[in-house]
């Protein structure tokens, strides 16, 4: 009576769900199956053809199309990320760049003795101790008898050096004292160009202040290079302990550097340039800087419609020994732009008029994952010290003073201050230079990670300029434009001014077309799937569903079919060993059961399907197998097929 | 139907040790590769197993003519507008259209090779033994011509005799190729200096002549170029007959170059390579050397090239040299520096800024565009010892030209094997030569422009200056002095003797521009699979199964062909009933084919009777399933 309910729920279940896993009963046979059916081309060809030749021709035929499409999938996915540049060129009204305009000498140097005297004395005798060169002879004879007076001692930490004997010994510059030179020694270079004799070479010495011994000696082939070098050394150090207004003050103002300006026809003044203070170029003044929000633009082309400046440049006041050329720098940049006008300025010559031409390209890259740049930089872990959008420049000197700050404990006097962090002078960090020298190099080796760090940016604005010089002002125009000049420039100015102290710039577009470079993704989505359907199609005719059904043909119905074999051959394990068990007596019972090979090949019923254990030979009588197969002769199981034979024996 | 093909292969799994003999027997019956008996079986076994789908309804409709002719109609129809189609996609992939790519490089620029010349070959006190002569017939030529008297260096009156003597027969060379007017229009020599010349119709040039009086005439507008023209061309002689113009001239580094830095720190002797220019005098060519290239780290000025140069020009020749300065020219390593192709000058008394732009173009080579890898496939053997650049080649192209038309090599182009340089007491006529060749050459008669492809990879260097003055006024004095102490710079011209030249990177990034093929193979074979699937629904595999039946045609016709050759031959003899001929032929593989075949399932099917009605089944599809 229990057993009716339980086996009332199995009829039903059969009845209701036609679950029953793949109809074959083998792997073969379901491979058979799904040739016959499917909609994949050449996989029915393999099962129909007549011949072995011909079926094996169809199955490698069916092989290799599956291989090439596998092959050309994989390289139009390789391919997706791919890019295409657009370029197109607009003509339009341009908005003007930004030009910054720097004197090259940064303060004047009569405003700046007060600082400098010390340094430039120490100069001045380094040039006579070394070359002999003097130029008021008993102005530095006092300068070296007050040597001692004025006592400041750290220009006696790094002194200029002679240095002989193969980089042995070196004599000081004041005592002429000889000194051994200890310690690991390493050169920014060591050959020298004229090797002749050893005494022309100069450099100095930094060592590590809490460690003596080392060292590093900086050699120049060339004097002047030297003289530069270490006098430059010297100056940072001192502007470092000067406050930026003193800084301002001590540089050009406006009205010193711009004589006239003239801007799209029209004549601007001194408020259209914005004040901006460079450590290395003092005061610049930056025209159309965006500051109140307006960026002019220039309606047409050509040099009578740009900027037109005459700037002053008191060639008499400059630092000697700090610039030695004379001009001014001028760069132009985007607004937004930080102008790195130490590094990429354009010179401009006194005594000539500079016209430079522009032209304007604007270019925009992908992102990831086409290219590995940046838009915003917001995703770069450096913070951005300047106070400008980012561009790769900013990131790397912006690294690197993060980095200087780190390890010497106070910011390098080029690049800006960031928060909390003060000024190297020598005065409170007496190994800063060594530090710096290190790092740098570490820097320019790579050894710092700012260049793997600091990425491209994806967009950005350039102007390719065209410089052309002419001679002005010419020499029947000098005279009058002179005169006129001095007039504009007042009564502060007593003297008349001289043609090497001026110069005539002139920045405008050559032309106002923009050429705008753009990248565009070369393959969409969509693209990419009508490749895949066309390479499907084209090898098999298959299409996504035929996808599908591969899926569910050669990975669950094999794998139950599988499971189903293993879990038949547990089962049967399972059997033999109660068999075992069981009284001998037990096995004369199935007569015809002794047949392997075909009692192995359950066929998959609803209990075998729904993994539910098959009844126990049960005592009931079972229908006899049939007599013929007990009169089978034996030898037709020892010419069994390989196949069958393993199916059989398990 | 499915019977019909079935699969031996499926009864050897399905079927128990009862079939086992009448398998093996199937096996060994099934052959090779088994033929159709009949066409119709043929087209019957391809109607029901193809895949292309409008051939089915086309081939298989065969009983509704309609039907037929409708499926024709429309077989045909997508057909041609797949073939349309087609030919469209063909024509696009063999335009080889390419997509245009923009890099942004960003790793550690090398910086390239450098060379700055002197401006003067030789100096002039070196040289002038053998320019003496034509110093002397130029002085009276410009005092003939333009009433000038150009003030000689005193003469070296020692020379010796022989020295004369040789002097003497180049005079009759320089003689032959005098300067003189011409009057504008017809080509009239007028003889000496005829006062009432109207400058505007007159031009100066000289005449060059060849063995047969043919005469090709060099004019100029301006009597300075004229000059120079006919100083150079001479110069080009005397260079040639000197046996070791090597020796005239000596490297002087020091006195040139009197401070170098790179990167902030003092350049290596061993990062300049020395070569003599003839017109350009000592050449300096800095990192050049491959083993050791400079790397700049950071754009700008400090991590550039800076060089003090001196241009003082007080040993020039004078007739030849008539720039002051030093030229400069940014090359990449392993090319040659052509100074009159891409070099600029540098002023005395300026400080020059040039800012690099390094842009590299890449081109896609093959049948996208017609550029060459490596010059290898270019007709044109390569003289420079460099690597192949277009420049390398036109002028490799000339010289080799010039060698088998004139018989000689041109003095500024490098040497072919077994030539010699042109000389006119060796050559006679090689200047009318020279300049014929030169002027087809110009017009590209000689096919060097085309014969001379662009290298698929080219690296160009956009330079853009800025100058100031240097020294300033105020450092003047201590630079000049220590200049004078050090490189034994005498002050003479102050100003004038030394410039300043700075060479470094603007960008830390360097633009490429590259080529990728819009339309690949891989891209080319999707579109046709598309329009493929689009119109017919059939693949590769389909066209397979057509190319199988059209075998199966024609090997089923040599065989039915053949069965009735024997058939006639057999009839003439008595012969079999002709119904029973189909299978006369196969009659040792016809038991393998359908109808024997058919009938073993059958008996299978009927020999497990007991088995299969024992228990409940249901066969499968293919109804030969059993169930226990």
């Amino acid at each position: 009576a229990a057993a009716a309910p339980g086996k009332k729920i199995t009829a039903r279940l059969k009845r209701t769900l036609p679950v029953r896993g793949p109809q074959a009963p083998t792997l073969s046979e379901l491979m058979r199956w799904y040739c016959l059916n499917t909609n994949t081309h050449g996989c029915r060809r393999i099962v129909v053809s007549r011949g072995r030749l011909r079926r094996l021709l169809w199955i490698l035929l069916t092989l290799s199309a599956v291989g090439l499409i596998l092959w050309q999938c994989a390289e139009l996915l390789i391919n997706y990320y791919s890019a295409s540049v657009s370029v197109t060129v607009q003509f339009q009204k341009l908005p003007f760049p930004a030009v910054t305009i720097c004197n090259i000498n940064p303060y004047k140097y009569s405003a700046m003795k007060e600082y400098l005297s010390e340094l430039d004395k120490e100069t001045k005798k380094a040039l006579e101790t070394f070359y002999g060169f003097s130029e008021g002879k008993s102005k530095v004879r006092r300068s070296v008898d007050d040597w001692n007076s004025t006592g400041s001692d750290f220009f006696q930490q790094i002194p200029l050096l002679k240095v002989e004997d193969f980089f042995r010994t070196a004599t000081e510059l004041h005592s002429g004292q000889k000194r051994k030179i200890e310690g690991s020694v390493f050169h920014k270079d060591s050959s020298i160009v004229n090797s002749g004799d050893s005494n022309d070479i100069i450099g100095f010495q930094l060592c590590d202040a809490n460690n003596s011994s080392e060292c590093a000696l900086y050699t120049f082939s060339s004097g002047v290079n030297a003289i530069q070098e270490w006098y430059k050394l010297h100056y940072m150090n001192i502007m470092a302990q000067i406050p930026l207004e003193t800084k301002e003050k001590l540089s050009y103002s406006a009205e010193d550097l711009l004589l006239t300006c003239f801007f799209d026809g029209l004549s601007c003044e001194k408020r259209h340039f914005t004040r901006f203070h460079h450590p290395l170029h003092g005061n610049c003044y930056t025209f159309n800087s965006g500051e109140n929000g307006t960026v002019l633009s220039t309606s047409t082309g050509g040099s009578e419609y740009g900027l037109q400046v005459v700037l002053y440049i008191d060639e008499a006041d400059y630092n000697p020994f700090l610039v030695t050329s004379s001009g001014a720098k001028i760069m132009v940049h985007d607004q937004n732009e930080y102008p790195f006008i130490e590094d990429i300025g354009t010179e401009i010559e006194t005594a000539a008029a500079t016209s430079i031409g522009m032209h304007f390209t604007q270019s925009h890259k992908l992102s990831k994952p086409y290219s590995d740049c940046t838009e915003t930089g917001a995703d770069i872990p450096v913070e951005n010290l300047y106070n400008k959008s980012y561009s790769l420049q900013v990131c790397l000197h912006s690294c690197f003073q993060k980095a200087m700050v780190d390890s010497c404990g106070c910011a390098q006097y080029a690049q800006p201050l960031p928060a909390g962090a003060e000024y190297c002078n020598y005065k409170k960090n007496p190994n800063w230079m060594y530090c710096y020298y290190k790092l740098h190099e570490k820097f320019v080796k790579e050894q710092l990670g700012c260049q793997q760090i600091c990425k491209d940016a994806c967009s950005f604005k350039e102007w390719a300029l065209t410089t052309s010089i002419a001679q002005w002002p010419s020499a029947v125009s000098e005279d009058w434009m002179l005169r006129v000049l001095s007039w504009d420039k007042g009564q502060k100015l007593n003297k008349k001014l001289n043609k090497t102290d001026l110069a005539n710039l002139m920045v405008f577009y050559k032309d106002l077309n923009e050429r705008f470079i753009s990248e565009n993704p070369a393959n969409t989505l969509v693209i990419l799937l009508s490749n895949f359907g066309g390479q499907l199609g084209l090898w098999m005719s298959c299409s996504v569903v035929c996808v599908i059904e591969i899926v569910e043909v050669f990975l669950i119905d094999s794998l139950s079919i599988v499971l189903r074999r293993q879990w038949q051959r547990a089962k049967k394990w399972w059997r033999g060993r109660q068999r075992a068990s069981a009284p001998p007596a037990a096995q004369g019972q199935g007569q015809g059961q002794h047949n392997p090979a075909c009692t192995d090949e359950d066929l998959p019923t609803f209990t075998t399907a729904l993994r539910l254990p098959l009844p126990r030979d049960s005592p009931l009588p079972r229908t006899p197998p049939p007599n013929y197969s007990t009169l089978r002769l034996e030898t037709a199981f020892t010419e069994q097929l390989p196949d069958t034979l393993e199916l059989g024996q398990h | 139907s499915v019977k019909a093909g079935k699969m031996p292969e499926g009864e050897k799994m399905r079927q128990c040790k009862q079939e086992e003999e009448q398998q093996q027997k199937e096996e060994k019956r099934e052959g090779l590769i088994e033929f159709y008996s009949s066409y119709q079986e043929l087209f019957q076994f391809f109607c029901s197993n193809t895949t292309i789908h409008g051939a089915i309804r086309l081939v298989c409709s065969k009983k509704n003519k309609m039907k037929t002719a409708f499926w024709s109609v429309l077989f045909f129809l997508t057909f041609g507008l797949m073939y349309w189609q087609f030919g469209i996609l063909y024509r696009e992939y063999f335009s080889y259209p390419v997509n245009l790519n923009l890099n942004l490089n960003s790793d550690r620029l090398t910086f390239p090779a450098v060379t700055l010349c002197t401006l003067n070959p030789y100096r002039y006190s070196a040289i002038r033994k053998q320019l003496d002569n034509l110093d002397q017939i130029t002085h009276q030529t410009l005092l003939d011509l333009y009433d000038y008297n150009m003030s000689l260096p005193q003469r070296d009156w020692s020379t010796s005799s022989t020295q004369r003597r040789s002097s003497r027969s180049l005079l009759s060379h320089v003689l032959r190729h005098p300067l003189r007017r011409q009057k504008r229009d017809n080509l009239v020599n007028l003889p000496g200096n005829s006062p009432s010349v109207d400058k505007n119709d007159w031009k100066i040039g000289f005449v060059l002549c060849n063995e047969d009086n043919d005469c090709f005439h060099q004019a100029y507008s301006s009597g300075v170029d004229a000059v120079r023209e006919w100083y150079s061309f001479h110069y080009i002689n005397i260079l040639a007959q000197v046996p070791d113009a090597k020796a005239l001239d000596e490297s002087d580094f020091e006195n040139f170059i009197y401070a170098c830095r790179f990167n902030e720190a003092t350049c290596d002797k061993a990062n300049y390579t020395h070569f003599h220019h003839p017109l350009y005098g000592n050449c300096y060519t800095f990192n050049d050397n491959s083993s050791s290239l400079w790397t700049s780290s950071l754009p700008g000025i400090n991590n550039g090239l800076s060089l003090v140069v001196r241009t003082e020009q007080n040993d020039f020749i004078p007739l030849l040299s008539t720039v002051t300065g030093a030229r400069v020219m940014v090359h990449d390593q392993n090319e040659p520096a052509f100074m009159d192709d891409g070099g600029f000058n540098v002023r005395p008394g300026i400080e020059t800024s040039i800012s690099m732009r390094k842009e590299m173009t890449v081109r896609l080579g093959g049948s996208y565009s017609d550029c060459t890898e490596d010059g290898s496939d270019v007709p044109v053997q390569n003289l420079y010892s460099s690597r192949y650049t277009e420049q390398v080649c036109i002028r490799s192209c000339f010289q080799l030209n010039m060698v088998e038309r004139c018989g000689c090599a041109y003095y500024f182009y490098p040497l072919p094997d077994g030539a010699e340089y042109c000389d006119y007491t060796k050559h006679r006529a090689w200047g009318y030569c020279y300049y014929k060749l030169l002027a087809e050459f110009k017009a590209d008669v000689l096919g060097c422009f085309r014969k001379c492809r662009k290298p698929c990879k080219m690296t160009e260097y956009q330079l853009s200056a800025g100058y100031s003055r240097w020294p300033s006024a105020v450092s003047e004095d201590w630079v000049f002095y220590m200049l004078s102490q050090q490189n034994k710079y005498n002050i003479t011209s102050k100003r004038n003797g030394v410039a300043k030249v700075n060479i470094f990177f603007k960008e830390w990034n360097y633009k490429t521009n590259g080529e990728s093929p819009a339309f690949t193979v891989v891209t080319l074979l999707s579109q046709l699979g598309n329009q493929w699937s689009l119109w017919f629904g059939s693949s590769v595999l389909s066209v397979m199964e057509l190319a199988e039946l059209v075998l199966d045609f024609i090997a089923i016709t040599f065989i039915l062909a053949f069965r009735w050759f024997r058939s006639r031959q057999k009839l003439s003899p008595p012969g079999p009933p002709l119904n029973s001929q189909d299978n006369a032929a196969f009659q040792d593989e016809a038991p393998a084919l359908s109808a024997p075949h058919r009938f073993t399932v059958e008996a299978v099917v009927t020999t497990l009777p007991s088995y299969n009605s024992l228990e409940p089944h249901g066969p499968s599809r293919d109804g030969e399933v059993a169930h226990e």
